[in-house]
């Protein structure tokens, strides 16, 4: 049987061209940032909270020195006034993760933007590569995004508003030798993406992916010094990615006026996608 | 601080049909993020009246009525802003007709029908890009941005010059990517779902359910991407093209709003 999802009542604007103001304030806002324990983390944090949201953070469970590092993080957003929350836990334990948004949303507010950053790569060639390292993968970068995006997206589809936006390697739609596992992790997430945000469209709540090319501090291809060097001259803007090149997309993708945009993938790669 | 990387101050946008729709929104948006503007459209009107809106939010702005079909005016347009302003930074390509050869069969199309809708639809996205590029080599950089459409990546049912020209400038902003990246030029691209004009005279409600997200766009929602693509906020990003269509284009494998009974 099909069934048809209802059409919400329309609201209509004071002025339907106009955007006013600045459209890219996310003050009241309250950001959760998966994950964020590296400089990645830290840029996406620091960018939200330098645009006025609240923003907290999880960890991965079984990394001290990652704890430390996510409220090093966390001190950088309450040193821009805004409230932050930090909490350990494991991203593929549904119960665990449900009790840590609980919470968050308890120490700070209810959540309206969740970043899926949690992210890894394994680079391993298929004739060596074990279920586990497969299992593993698929854990870290997929499962992991799945668990997060139903504990928060819970309250947001409720509360009728939301922005998800996960981090996705363009490895999900192209290839490279002896990244076929960390492809396919890649792949998962940006499948379940399009499908969700078709899902929870009606409900207010947008689900998006960043679609990273090759970063400075982000684990990829580029982590082996060699493929660095060459990625240097290859990339046509002559550089790899900072994380601090998420930061506008991530604010743009947060924002209110940014409703309309559902389901996509925002890809910055320096033009690496164009290339032949 | 990443909110002033969203700033355009001190920066001048070619924006071609500025008059109406998305194009006044991206002007206003613009604007308001420090903009300066050149306006270029067939009819004076339109584009006088987004210039009282532009103005009122104390920018500047010059119009030049131009058909970017006509290369010559094309390149006129590009010198009267760069005299006007004493340079240009930011060249949006939004000029396009949806309607070219409508209620026509496909062997009714003419000759005519077929170079019209392509030119307007994309050879002036070239003409404009051609007229400018030289002045961004000139400066050390530039940012252009194309409008394409949903049509550009599925078929339109009787929809031959749109569909192929908007899939065109998809193609477009790629190569101009790839050539200008070491200029520091940027090319990205815009693919504005079904966001209609005029709250009153257009049908909403009865629009709303072809919509994933249960609703068509207003065109203000265009005017702060335009900014995040024009501006430093998308710094990294070259060639690539967004979608700002509620979701249209991620489904399509069945009717918006439909979904299969879910077990459980």
């Amino acid at each position: 049987m099909a069934v048809q999802i209802p059409v919400p009542p329309m609201d209509i604007p004071a002025d339907e061209y106009d955007s006013g103001g600045n459209p890219f304030d996310l003050s009241g806002r309250h950001a959760l940032v998966t994950g964020a324990t590296g400089p990645l983390g830290r840029a996406l944090a620091v960018g939200l909270a330098e645009a006025g949201a609240d923003v907290s953070l999880t960890t991965l469970g079984d990394d001290a020195t990652e704890e430390l590092a996510a409220r090093s993080i966390s001190a950088a957003v309450t040193a821009l006034g805004r409230r932050s929350a930090v909490r350990r836990v494991d991203l593929t334990d549904p119960a665990a993760v449900a009790a840590a948004v609980a919470g968050i949303e308890s120490d700070v507010a209810p959540l309206d933007i969740l970043v899926n950053a949690q992210h890894g790569a394994n680079i391993k060639s298929v004739l060596k590569a074990s279920l586990a390292d497969w299992q593993r993968e698929l854990d870290r970068n997929a499962t992991s995004v799945f668990v997060a995006t139903q504990a928060v997206g819970k309250g947001m589809v409720e509360r009728g508003y939301g922005r998800i936006i996960t981090l996705v390697s363009i490895l999900h739609d192209r290839g490279v030798p002896n990244a076929a596992i960390y492809g396919a992790s890649q792949g998962a997430v940006l499948g379940f993406t399009k499908s969700l945000g078709l899902e929870w469209g009606r409900n207010g709540v947008t689900v998006n992916a960043l679609g990273l090319g090759f970063y400075d501090d982000i684990p990829g291809i580029q982590s082996d010094e060699e493929i660095h060097a060459i990625l240097e001259k290859y990339i046509p803007l002559r550089r790899l990615g900072k994380p601090e090149d998420l930061q506008g997309a991530v604010v743009y993708l947060s924002s209110e006026l940014a409703a309309f945009v559902d389901s996509e993938s925002f890809v910055i790669d320096g033009a690496i996608q164009v290339h032949a | 601080m990443v909110l002033e990387k969203f700033e355009l101050k001190g920066k001048t946008a070619i924006i071609t049909g500025a008059g109406t729709g998305l194009g006044r929104a991206m002007a206003l948006a613009m604007a308001d993020a420090g903009a300066d503007i050149y306006g270029a459209a067939r009819r004076l009107e339109p584009l006088e009246e987004t210039k009282a809106l532009v103005e009122a939010k104390g920018r500047r702005m010059e119009v030049g009525t131009t058909d970017v079909t006509d290369t010559a005016q094309v390149n006129a347009m590009a010198a009267d802003a760069i005299a006007k302003f004493g340079r240009i930074d930011i060249l949006v390509n939004n000029a396009g007709i949806t309607d070219r050869g409508r209620g026509k069969t496909f062997p009714e199309l003419d000759d005519e029908d077929w170079r019209v809708g392509i030119d307007v639809n994309l050879s002036s996205a070239f003409y404009c890009s051609r007229a400018v590029v030289p002045h961004f080599l000139e400066n050390g950089g530039g940012n252009i941005i194309n409008l394409t459409s949903g049509w550009g990546f599925r078929g339109g049912r009787n929809n031959f010059m749109y569909s192929v020209a908007k899939g065109g400038v998809i193609q477009l902003t790629k190569a101009l990517a790839m050539t200008y990246a070491r200029e520091n030029i940027r090319c990205t691209c815009i693919a504005p779902g079904l966001i209609p004009k005029g709250i009153e005279e257009n049908r909403r409600d009865q629009m709303n359910g072809f919509q994933p997200v249960g609703r068509v766009g207003w065109p203000r929602e265009m005017g702060p991407l335009a900014v995040f693509l024009a501006s430093d906020a998308s710094a990294y990003m070259s060639g690539e093209t967004v979608l700002l269509d509620g979701g249209a284009i991620a489904g399509g494998l069945l009717p918006a709003g439909y979904a299969p009974e879910a077990e459980g």
